[in-house]
Parts: structure tokens; sequence; C-alpha cells
């Protein structure tokens, strides 16, 4: 077993270091590992103007991907929970992890199909691809969301909340809201890291000037290694910063409920 | 009356459950007990007062108004429930002073207001702790201090001790008569607990199968209860089918008991119930008194359980469960005198 776990780990590890080496290497062509040392690619990258663009549509991207799932979901998941019919609860789940379950491709193929129209002349826009992103995204908030409901008890909270008082308006803002405020962050960097991450539909759905930094990857990787090593480096840094932040929240978010 | 249930019926939808014809008062100042096996109806009892459910017929006033159409915020009823329900985010004193701040007390007068409700709990000194850093019972104090601190016009306990332990529980059981004497408010609580029941409650009302068999003081309830099934739910009992033979004297399946057979004429069938403490172990047949009946068997069962001791006697097929306290001797006979045999009708009223 414990071989098994080395080689695995040696598998899992092996890319990253290699992109690590390649993008401080000089030349690498026909060889295991790169010849010299040098700074130069991550230079380079900072001065492409097409990888700032797609930097900034990335962020653009993401934090409206962010606000969307948030200011969409927590109602959604609130009506949801609330919603006493079992079938009904069931329904809404369900339609909420299709997105999950459907390939990607799938989606993407049919915004293209859809958004080329001429009545939908909207492909390759930045909003088409935020909400993209969004169908993508919200049913791992929704999910997070629903199962902490459940954890809390929060149709209980309300319950009490409403005996001693409080109507719909305060019952929503002084209970429900703060109460599911680890769930809704912790959601949310999942949500983000899928985002930054995210290339199918991207890939497809995105038009020349508001490529995402994944689909900016495929393009660099056209070119020189060193330069498209040092941009992988940069998004696996993103996503190692989201999914530490991730388990920093939810760590804070067990203590509080423990 | 404080509350006032006027043949209230609700059927939950697509089901058989629910409640039927219930008619319960409660008066100012009382605590109501409602207990039964779970699914007999008790919490839906309190949510169809606290206004979580709506009635499908009949009326619930609360101090002579009409509850129907009221949504729960508008109630103004204190509701404690068995999960302490407090809100996380919030420390003891902000959860106390909540219903205060939903009604617009500004924030300086509703904390002061809040720790003397704490302090009322024996909470002084946990103002600022928040509800994860502090025990079950403390919970439970708060849940209770916020329940009561905007002077609801009843309050309603749903199976508040049963998440605390078996000793917690009946420490907070004296707290909350405490509080609930203090404040001299109707409170309904529900409970499945028979000791919790009978020791706190000023009266109690026995619920099956979503209908109250039998509202009264708990030393009623025990000693004349209603029917066989209100006499076997709130304590163990001997219940033996007779018939009354002569005015003053039941025919059992095992002898002739005298009793007190008013009410009943000769050639009913009626239920004898004897609780097993009132049945005397004898030593020898010599030791009986006076009046009463002695049969004599055989010891089948004889279990020492500290302060109580058990027995079962077998006698012409039927079995006499007895219970003694300091009685150490042998036991060759029991005896049961008249008055501790109760007549209850033979078939249960909704059977």
């Amino acid at each position: 077993m414990a071989v098994l776990t080395y080689l695995y780990l040696i598998f899992l590890v092996a890319p990253i270091l290699l992109l690590l080496v390649g993008s401080f290497g000089g030349v690498w062509a026909n060889t295991l590992l790169p010849t010299g040392v040098t700074v130069h690619w991550y230079g380079a990258l900072f001065e492409d103007p097409s990888l700032q663009r797609a930097f900034r549509t990335s962020l653009v991207v993401v934090t409206a991907t962010c606000v969307i799932d948030v200011v969409v979901g927590v109602p959604a998941a609130y009506a949801l929970h609330t919603q006493a019919r079992k079938a009904v609860r069931f329904a809404g789940r369900l339609v909420s992890l299709l997105p999950v379950a459907v390939p990607e491709l799938t989606l993407a193929f049919g915004f293209i199909l859809l958004f080329s129209t001429d009545a939908l002349p909207w492909l390759g826009s930045t909003p088409l691809l935020i909400a993209g992103h969004v169908v993508l995204t919200l049913p791992y908030l929704l999910n997070t969301l629903l199962a902490d409901m459940e954890h809390l008890r929060l149709a209980e909270l309300e319950a009490v909340a409403g005996s001693l008082g409080a109507g719909f308006t305060s019952r929503f803002f002084d209970v429900v809201v703060p109460s599911l405020r680890h769930s809704v962050l912790a959601g949310l960097i999942t949500a983000a890291a899928l985002s930054i991450g995210e290339f199918q539909l991207s890939n497809l759905v995105s038009g020349f000037l508001n490529r995402t930094y994944p689909t900016f990857l495929l393009q660099a990787f056209y070119g020189a290694t060193g330069f498209a090593c040092a941009a992988t480096v940069v998004l696996l840094g993103l996503a190692v910063a989201a999914a530490g932040i991730g388990a920093a929240v939810a760590r804070a978010g067990g203590r509080a409920h423990g | 009356m404080a509350i006032h249930f006027e043949n209230v019926t609700y059927r939950y939808p697509g089901s058989d459950a629910g409640v039927f014809d219930i008619n319960l008062e409660i008066a100012d100042g009382e605590l109501l007990v409602v207990i039964g096996p779970s699914g007999s109806g008790k919490t839906t009892l309190l949510k169809l007062l606290a206004g979580f459910i709506e009635a499908d017929s009949g009326r619930i006033l609360v101090d002579g108004q009409e509850m129907a159409g009221l949504p729960p915020h508008r109630r103004n009823l204190g509701i404690v429930f068995q999960s302490y329900a407090l809100f996380q985010h919030m420390t003891a004193a902000q959860n106390v002073a909540y219903p205060l701040k939903v009604r617009g007390i500004p924030r300086r007068e509703r904390l002061l207001q809040a720790r003397q409700a704490l302090a009322r709990v024996r909470l002084d000194g946990f103002a600022d702790r928040l509800p994860s850093s502090l025990s079950g019972g403390q919970q439970q104090r708060v849940a209770l201090a916020r329940a009561l601190i905007f002077s609801p016009r009843a309050l309603l306990l749903d199976e508040p001790l049963s998440a605390l332990d078996a000793f917690r529980r009946a420490e907070m059981r004296d707290e909350i008569v405490r509080v609930q004497r203090e404040a001299a408010i109707a409170t309904l609580h529900v409970t499945h607990d028979l000791e919790e029941a009978m020791s706190i409650g000023d009266r109690v009302a026995v619920m099956h199968g979503g209908r109250l068999l039998q509202v009264a003081a708990p030393q009623t309830l025990y000693d004349t209860p209603a029917d066989r099934r209100v006499g076997a739910f709130v304590g163990k009992a001997n219940l033996w089918e007779a018939r009354v033979s002569v005015p003053g004297q039941i025919a059992t399946a095992f002898g002739t008991l005298p009793c007190d057979t008013q009410g009943w004429v000769p050639g009913s069938s009626v239920v004898a119930l004897v609780r097993p403490e009132r049945v005397i172990p004898l030593a020898n047949l010599a030791d009986g008194r006076a009046s009463g009946a002695v049969f004599t068997g055989t010891l089948c069962h004889d279990r020492f359980a500290g302060p109580t001791r058990r027995f079962d006697m077998a006698v012409g097929g039927a079995v006499i469960h007895g219970e003694t306290g300091g009685y150490r001797g042998g036991i060759v006979a029991v005896q049961i005198s008249p008055d501790a045999v109760r007549l209850l009708p033979p078939t249960t009223f909704d059977a």
C-alpha cells in the first residue's frame, strides 16, 4: 500500500515540479530537463498584453460569478429548504445538480447553438461567459448551503425567531443570513476555484478579446515552453491560494458550529 | 382562562395522523403538561397554539383572543425547543435581547434587561459567551430567559429536557418550575417523560392517537384514571378483568376481591386496577390485616433494585405484581385492601 501511495504522490507532484522547473529553465527542447536558469519567462509574462487581458477577464468573470451566485443561491437554497413538499425539494435538488452531472461540453454546445442565432447573438460576450460560469458553479454553493441549513436546523431557528416576534425580513437578515455566513464563504471559495480553472466551456464560449486565463494558457503552450510553464505556475498559485483560504474558512466554520 | 382549545381538529395532509376534537383549558399561571407516546399528537398541539400550523376546525383562544390567521410572530407566545435553538452567532445576552430588538427597544436598554433576565436563570457572568461555549443546561436556561423576556401571554415548552443527561434534567426541571412560578405564566409543557410530567404539572393531559384521554391533577390521574389505558400509562399497574358479583365485591380469575363498587350494578364487567405498591407482601398467612383479601401463590419473580423490591406472584392463572420499599422478609402471600382497588370501565373509550 505504501508503495502505491508514493507512486500516486509522484504521479501527482511530478508534473507540478516539472512546471516549476520549466518556468525557471532556459531552453527546453527534446531533453528531459531544461538547460540554464532564468527568471526571464516571468518577466515576459507580466509584459504580455494578452495575458494581462486574460487575467483581467478572469478576475471580472470570477467576481461576477461569485456575486451572482450569492444573490441567486442564498434565496434559492432558502426557498428549497423551507419548501414543505418533499417532491418539490427533491426536484429542486435534482435540477440544481444537473450542471454537475452533465458534461460541460454539452452545456457549451448548447450555448453555441442558442447564442449564435440572430435572436440571441451573444456568443463571445463577457456576460454570456459569466452566465455559463454561474450555471456551472451555482450547484456547489447551493448544496453547501442546503447541507448547512439541514445541519443548523435552520427551519427550527426560524420558527423560534418567529415566536419571539420577528417577521420575515428580520428573520431573514438577523437569523438566516448570519447563520449561513460560513457556508456561503466556503461555497463561494469552491465556486471561485472552479471558475478560475474552468476551461472547457470558456474555451468554446469566450470571444477572442475576452479569453479567460486558462484558455489563454492553451495559446501559450503553442509558444515557448518556459513562458507556458510560468503562466501555468501563476494559475497554480491562484488555485492553491483559493484552496488554502477554503480550508481555513471551513475550519473556522467548524469551530463556530462545534 | 388564558388558553382555550375548543373542538380543535388538525389532520396532517395526506395522512390519518393529527389531533382530533381537542378541548383543553390552561389557566393563568398554570403549568399544564401534555404527555403521550411519540406520534400521539402532543407536539402538534403545541404547534397549533404557536401558529406553525393552522387548525382544520375548532378555535384556539389566548386571553379570549382568537388565534386563527395570526402568524407566529404576532401571537406573543414564548417557545423553548428541545434543541434550544439558540442563534449561534449571537452571545447569550444578544440571544435573550433579540425579542426586544425586534420590538424596537434601544440597544442599551435591551441588553440591560437581557442581563437581568440571565441573572434570574442564574447565568450572571455568562452574558458575553457564545452558545457553543455553554453546556446543554446553560443553553436551555438562555432559551428559557429568551422566551420570557418579552412577557409573553403563555410559555410553550417542547420537550425542553430531553437533550439533557439525567442529572441535569432533574436540576433543570426544578429550574423551569421556579421560573414559571416566578413569571406566573400559563404554560404548556410537552413531554414523553412520565416522571417529569407527574412531578411538575399542576395538571397533566394524557394524549393517545391524537385524542385527549384525560386531563387531571397528577395524583388524580394516578389514583383514579379514566380508563385502563391511562391507568397503564401513568404508572405500573395490575389490570384484571373482573365482574361485580355483589355490592362491595368483585370476582376475578384468581378469587374474590372486596372493594368499593359504588356506581356499578352487580353483573357489570369491570377492569380492576391495583398499583403494585398497594400489594402488601406477607411472610405468613397470619400476618394479614383485618380487611382485604389475602392470596397465596408461587413467587415467580423477586428482584431487589435498591430502594424498591419488585415481586410477581402467580395466583390461579393470574399474576399479581407487587412492589415494596423496606420489606426484606420472605413472601408466601399477598394482601390487597379494598381501598387499593379502583374499578375502571372494561373498554377504552375510542378503542
